[in-house]
Order: structure tokens, then C-alpha cells, then sequence
């Protein structure tokens, strides 16, 4: 099965934890290469981070309102029959 | 760099204004575009902030100022004519891909702006946003999408800071808040505070990132 994990890509050189604070998409939906997939904040700052690929989001691993660090999953993408 | 300035207008006409023009830049259609405004009597709730943040909602209500929710970062805070917000349109991606580093930027040239009529302004390591005298006088919040930003930072130059104590300003429950006008005594010409605050914003978008570039090629 074809699986794509999404990582918290760096948004800071400091690496400071952020929070997500909102998915565009549940789980079970479609998501398109290039929209927007779900949002992370810090104190200051929104972040949208883009879909990697074309498939169905399969799990969200960080729920709103938890911390991430940069490189740590945060949502496993499935790519078959896509 | 474009310099744009809408003059006094309501809220939500700027952030379209905002959205159309950060989706102009994603698709390099227009440059890095300095958005200046001063906003009709409004209240902004940024992503992280919460009901506790607002301690007497009666004053703005009887005044008639709405409360709006936004997607920037950072929490409440108020805007009036006389407070000069700069929203700047940039494309992080063709210079610096660093959050933490913008906003710091976006400090310091807030600051020096305001060094320029003096203004003691200042960053506090401690704590986001610009300062004079322990006061605070500039709010930051952004959003960044596809590494361009809108959405920036708010300095009180002749406004009236009264409506702060109806709210704990960036959801920060000690702080007092000041403006130009009250630390020098007078109230500066808002023609002028733009033409500085632009020629200070393109110098040290310039330099700031510039010199970074130098670090990473040396």
C-alpha cells in the first residue's frame, strides 16, 4: 500500500515547537498536490503547509491544539489509486 | 518593491485587498509590495487568541466597533485611524525561509522607524512586538502561505490607546500599552510617519537579508 508520511518542514532555523491549529481536510478526504493541508502556528505566526501529493488523508497523527517539532509526522497520506 | 497605500480603510476591505495581492505574488505577477493602512476602529482576533482575552467586550460594543476574527498569528488586539499598520507582501522563498528571522525583522525596522522621530523604541528579547519606556507600541502577527507573507505589524503613532484596557493585548495580561503621540507630546504628521516608516522598510528588508546572504556564501 502506498503511504506517504507528512513531516513538519522547517519553518525556522531556531526549530521552535508550533501548534496545529487547523486541518483543511478530514480524514477520509481527498487532498491535491499543493493545497493547502493543514495549518501551524506559533506565538506570532500562521503557516500553511501544502499537501506533498494527490491521495486520500489517511490519519491525522497530531490533532489541533498539539505541539509538533520540526521533522516529526504529523499526518500519514495514502497515494493508491490515485 | 511597490509601496502601497490605502489610507484609511475598513478592515476586512484590506485583508481582500491582501489576499488578491498575496495571490498576485505567489504567481510572480507583482513584486514584494509594502501594504500600508490605518484601519476604521476595529478589534482583531488573531488564531491563538481566546474569550479570556477580551475583559470588557461592553466598551467596544457600545462604541460600535466590531470584533473580527482573522487566520493571522498572535492573539486581540485593536486597530483606529492614527495607528500606522504595515502589511508587507514578500516572498520569503527568494529570501530567507525563516519565520522567527522575519519577525524579528519586522521589530527591528519598526523600532529604527520610530528611533527616526525619537522615539526610544526598542525589542525586548523576552517578549515579541516593539517597545518605548516599557511600553508597548507595536503588535505583530503574521501568516505565511506558499513562504509568502501577509498580515504584519500595527504601531500606535497618534491613536488613542484607551480601548487596550478593555482587552489583555496580545493575550498578555501585564502589559501596558503607549503610542508615539504620548511619549513625545505631540502627534506626528502621518504623511511623514509613512514616507520613513517605507524608506526604512526597503532599506532594511535590503540590508537585513543581504547580510545574511553574505554569512551563507562566505
Amino acid at each position: 500500500m502506498g503511504k506517504m508520511e507528512l513531516r513538519l518542514p522547517e519553518i525556522s532555523a531556531g526549530g521552535e515547537d508550533v501548534v496545529i491549529t487547523l486541518w483543511h481536510a478530514g480524514e477520509g478526504d481527498y487532498v491535491a498536490s499543493g493545497e493547502d493541508l493543514v495549518e501551524v502556528s506559533t506565538d506570532k505566526a500562521t503557516f500553511d503547509i501544502p499537501a506533498p501529493c494527490y491521495g486520500v488523508l489517511e490519519r491525522m497523527i497530531k490533532k489541533p491544539g498539539e505541539k509538533a517539532k520540526t521533522g516529526e509526522v504529523i499526518a500519514e497520506i495514502c497515494t493508491d489509486d490515485i | 518593491m511597490d509601496i502601497c497605500d490605502l489610507g484609511i480603510v475598513d478592515y476586512e476591505d484590506a485583508l481582500c485587498f491582501q489576499t488578491d495581492l498575496w495571490r498576485k505574488r505567489v504567481e510572480k505577477k507583482v513584486p514584494d509590495t509594502l501594504i500600508m493602512v490605518e484601519h476604521e476602529p476595529v478589534v482583531t482576533l488573531g488564531r491563538v487568541a481566546d474569550e479570556s482575552s477580551m475583559i470588557d467586550r461592553e466598551l467596544f460594543e457600545k462604541k460600535g466597533i466590531s470584533v473580527v476574527s482573522t487566520g493571522r498569528g498572535g492573539n486581540i488586539t485593536y486597530h483606529a485611524p492614527g495607528q500606522l499598520v504595515l502589511y508587507p507582501i514578500v516572498d520569503l522563498a527568494e529570501k530567507k525561509r525563516d519565520i522567527t528571522f522575519y519577525i524579528d525583522f519586522l521589530e527591528k525596522t519598526a523600532a529604527r522607524a520610530l528611533n527616526r522621530f525619537g522615539v526610544p523604541a526598542g525589542r525586548d528579547e523576552k517578549r515579541r512586538g516593539v517597545w518605548a519606556g516599557g511600553r508597548k507600541i507595536a503588535f505583530i502577527g503574521i501568516a505565511v502561505k506558499r513562504w509568502v507573507t501577509f498580515h504584519g505589524v500595527a504601531v500606535n503613532i497618534n491613536n488613542d490607546t484607551t480601548p487596550f484596557s478593555g482587552m489583555h493585548p496580545c493575550g498578555e495580561s501585564d502589559i501596558r500599552v503607549t503610542s508615539a503621540k504620548e511619549v513625545l507630546g505631540r502627534e506626528l504628521d502621518m504623511s511623514e510617519v509613512k514616507r520613513v516608516f517605507a524608506e526604512r522598510f526597503v532599506e532594511d528588508f535590503g540590508r537585513e537579508y543581504s547580510s545574511q546572504f553574505v554569512v551563507r556564501s562566505s
